[in-house]
């Protein structure tokens, strides 16, 4: 199957996110949609699965002009998309979550009659290819997120897909699942299906890709064959002039003999739900980033929370500057010295309905006078937007009407106004353009350096290594390894993320012990 | 010519593709939905709706008759609508209306002797304290067991009709009143004040007052600010420091304070005794109110002043067309369904 994709033009609102782009895709081969997060790849991809239509341009499937006006369409003519988001149902098995996906039996076919029948046979013939150790009777909620994703990829290629996009897939996998992944995908193009892995990952592209397209806000940048690239001319293609990362300054503060660190996190129990953490101990210095690594739903939003003070603590305490934050006896409290980040803000850190002054307000709600001034909300509101560019920059829109990644800007200038004593940041860059995201780990780890204490939480391994002081793995909700980005290296990491060995804890250098360091 | 008469044209649909245009839309289709119930039953649709009309609003007394009626449903309609400010569907104005003046008439028997400066302040307080009683409760069921707030209102309503009916059935039966279920009447100083000889009464100023603060409190305040963040993403509430099982609490101990005002207001101005079927369907009516005007405080004081029109002319209505009482029910079914209709499809329109 060839697709051409032509001239294809995609505008929301003001902004273009995809401008006169031509593609084509050929049949076993695997292409690599290069480009930072915000550069227009996963919006010209869901285009192509009819998830929305483009304004201009048109698609050409063997040489037919076609209109994809549905995702059931886009399956129909064998195009099929895994996205970063897995739609499976937890509570159900393997078996039950492919059978749900596929097409064939119709919906009064109980799947007990199917028995060891032909039916069934057919539904896990992929998963027994590309899995063959999965029990499908296993429930999905017991699956790792590399499991996951692999289901997700035999429920559409059970659709018969030719064409298998791929979003962003190793963004959520430990290196070890990458690179079977890696593999995975090698061996379906040789198959003769045609794959596109939008990705915004070096290793992606060096693995895998027959060739490799980058784009950069909304423009297609180069098409390049295998030959024709190695990693440094694409960075450099992707970033324009905006690889920034020397810019960033993390030096430790230098430490003061005798002091105790900040933030002790003594032996820390709580659950909510299926997650939980145990044991936890940690802490963090003056002007320390204290990196949080490990694969999502391995209780890191779980510890932030307990942290903040939304969860209650089954056992432990976290004491801060000397004075007992939150303990297993008390309620949970929040408190303003501490500032907080939460994954997906425009889902857990703004009301939609209400105002972007309002929004800013909530930072310090307990200080707002009885009948709150608006004025000064207003201003601050007004800072925050020009200095993190938030868009559009008008403080009396509705929180609900703005983008997710402009209300995540918003709020992470919310929450690092001020001088916040302790920082909590979960994924604060995650879905942001390069730009942006540089502009908010500036603006975060200068807080480090005016000594706040950080404890950032992320699944990029490099940012983390770039930056973080220390780097404290979770795994299945307990803290699995602690490493220092200076002496160690990924495949550790990796091995601590998947629980593959647990490294000693015992020495484990302050910032200050280390040298004191520069970026690189 | 065309050029000339357009922008008016224009004008004119724009106007009413706007809340106005909604709301002409609205009482044309009552009234239309109003002339068919009438012809159905026999009747001249016309002069009927004619005489409907002037019962509610048409002379003096008609009209004290119609506020005398608003004042109930203006304060279980606030009893409803600010619970609602928080997320809440509270069913539970009735109940607490009856818990209002079960409290107040207690007030009034056990101190039936004290002059009026005394009575008066004791029997209000009682009656706040008994609403509130019957609002905190499910309150505290929500907030400590998680109990449906929409369940635990709606069946307290019938534990406090029915308390209510057994205190007149038992122990404050008058024993003078020949087997009649009601206590004594109210003495002198019970009465709250009414004005311009009418029936007309303190209730109404309690609701348009209580309508008014709590309007600029929820829109004006930090406090309301706080319930509208909890209502919106209680987990972004509770982050800011916004307490919302206490708001949870306020929100139902005031709502029920100002439903069992109406009860009292009832019990002594209306009746003058507490006797069953005290005030069968203010708490619903209310309800409905609540939720037709948006939970928006101010407009539900018009919105009461209607709905208390439907229902005084339902008298008019027995009276002169011999139309069962159950008309008036009607009518108003009639009523809250078209204005549903019409403003859906109005926001229906608007969002496409």
């Amino acid at each position: 199957m060839e697709i051409q994709l032509y001239n294809i033009t995609k505008r929301f609102g003001e902004v273009t996110a995809n401008d006169g782009i031509s593609l084509d895709i050929r049949q076993g081969e695997v292409i690599a949609l290069l480009g930072e997060n915000g550069a227009g790849k996963s919006t010209l991809m869901k285009m192509l699965f009819g998830l929305y239509p483009p304004d201009e341009g048109s698609i050409i499937i063997n040489g037919h002009e076609t209109l994809i006006d549905s995702p059931q369409k886009a399956m129909s003519l064998g195009i099929g998309m895994v996205f970063q988001q897995f739609n499976l149902i937890p509570a159900l098995s393997v078996l039950d979550n492919l059978l749900l996906a596929y097409p064939k039996p119709p919906f009064w076919t109980f799947r007990r009659l199917f028995g060891a029948g032909a039916p069934q046979r057919k539904v896990l013939a992929y998963l027994e290819e590309l899995a063959p150790g999965l029990d499908p009777n296993t429930l999905v909620r017991d699956l790792s997120v590399g499991q996951r994703q692999l289901l997700e990829l035999v429920k559409v290629l059970n659709l018969d897909a030719k064409v298998l996009i791929l979003d962003e897939p190793t963004s959520v996998l430990p290196p070890q699942e990458a690179e079977r992944l890696w593999g995975l995908i090698r061996k379906l193009s040789d198959a003769g299906r045609s794959i596109v892995l939008i990705t915004h990952k070096m290793q992606d592209v060096m693995a895998c890709a027959h060739r490799v397209v980058v784009m950069r806000s909304g423009r297609l940048i180069k098409t390049l064959s295998r030959e024709d690239y190695n990693e440094a001319s694409l960075v450099s293609l992707m970033m324009g002039d905006s690889n920034r990362r020397s810019e960033i300054d993390t030096t430790p503060l230098p430490e003061v003999t005798g002091r105790p660190p900040r933030v002790l996190i003594r032996n820390l129990h709580a659950h909510q739900g299926v997650q939980s953490i145990d044991d936890i101990n940690l802490n963090i210095g003056a002007g320390e980033i204290l990196g949080i690594a490990g694969v999502s739903g391995n209780g890191q939003l779980l510890l932030a929370d307990a942290l903040v003070g939304l969860a209650s603590l089954t056992r432990g305490e976290v004491i801060l500057d000397g004075i007992t934050l939150h303990s297993a006896s008390q309620a949970p409290k929040t408190s303003e010295r501490i500032a907080y980040i939460p994954e997906q803000p425009a889902v857990n850190a703004v009301a939609g309905d209400l105002s972007l002054t309002t929004n800013v307000a909530l930072s310090h709600f307990r200080q707002l006078s009885f009948f709150p001034a608006w004025e000064p909300e207003e201003t601050l509101t007004l800072n925050i937007i020009h200095r993190y560019q938030v868009r559009p920059d008008n403080p009396a829109l509705l929180a609900g009407q703005l983008s997710g990644g402009n209300l995540q800007k918003l709020v992470v200038g919310r929450e690092l106004h001020g001088r916040p004593d302790l920082i909590v940041a979960a994924y604060p860059t995650m879905g942001l353009d390069a730009g942006a995201a540089h502009d908010i780990y500036q603006a975060l780890f200068a807080k480090a350096r005016d000594g706040a204490a950080v404890l950032w939480i992320s699944e990029d391994l490099d940012d983390l290594m770039a930056y973080a002081h220390r780097i404290a793995v979770l795994q299945g909700g307990q803290v699995s390894g602690l490493f220092d980005p200076k002496t160690s290296n990924r495949l550790d990491i990796g091995r601590a993320m998947t629980g593959e060995k647990k490294t000693t804890t015992e020495h484990i250098p302050t910032p200050a012990e280390a040298h004191p360091r520069t970026a690189s | 010519m065309t050029s000339s008469t357009s922008p008016v044209l224009k004008f004119g649909l724009r106007l009413l593709a706007g809340p106005a245009g909604a709301v002409l839309v609205m009482a044309a289709t009552f009234v239309a939905a109003a002339l068919i119930f009438f012809a159905i039953n026999g009747r001249e649709a016309l002069s009927l709706f004619h005489e409907m009309v002037m019962g509610a609003f048409g002379d003096g007394y008609s009209f004290s008759e119609t506020l005398v009626k608003t004042a109930p449903i203006l304060l279980t309609a606030l009893a409803v609508a600010l619970p609602a400010r928080l997320g809440l569907i509270s069913v539970g104005g009735e109940g607490q209306l009856y818990l209002g003046a079960l409290f107040g008439t207690g007030a009034v028997l056990a101190a039936v002797e004290q002059p009026g400066w005394l009575l008066m302040p004791l029997m209000l307080t009682g009656a706040m304290a008994g609403g509130a009683l019957w609002g905190v409760i499910p309150g505290l069921l929500k907030t400590r067991l998680g109990v449906n707030e929409t369940i635990s209102t709606l069946l307290l309503n019938y534990v406090g009709v029915l308390l209510v009916s057994f205190v007149v059935h038992g122990p404050w039966k008058n024993p003078n009143s020949l087997g009649w279920p009601a206590t004594i009447e109210f003495p002198e100083g019970a009465i709250l004040p009414q004005f311009f000889d009418t029936r007309v009464h303190m209730g109404l100023i309690f609701g348009v007052v209580a309508a008014i603060v709590l309007h600029i409190l929820v829109t004006r305040s930090r406090w309301g600010l706080g319930l509208q963040v909890s209502r919106s993403n209680p987990r972004v509430g509770t982050t800011a420091g916004i307490s919302y099982e206490r708001n949870v609490l306020i929100v139902m101990a005031v709502g029920g304070l100002l439903a069992g005002l109406a009860g009292i207001a009832e019990a002594s101005v209306i009746q003058n005794r507490l006797q069953d079927g005290l005030a069968s369907g203010y708490g619903m009516t209310g309800f409905l109110v609540a939720w037709l005007a948006g939970q928006n405080f101010l407009r539900i004081i018009p919105l009461s002043v209607l709905m208390g029109g439907l229902l005084a002319s339902a008298d008019s209505l027995q009276l002169y067309a011999q139309l069962p009482k159950a008309s008036a029910d009607i009518l108003q079914a009639l009523l809250f369904i078209t204005v549903l209709a019409v403003s859906s499809l109005w926001a229906r329109r608007r969002a496409a």
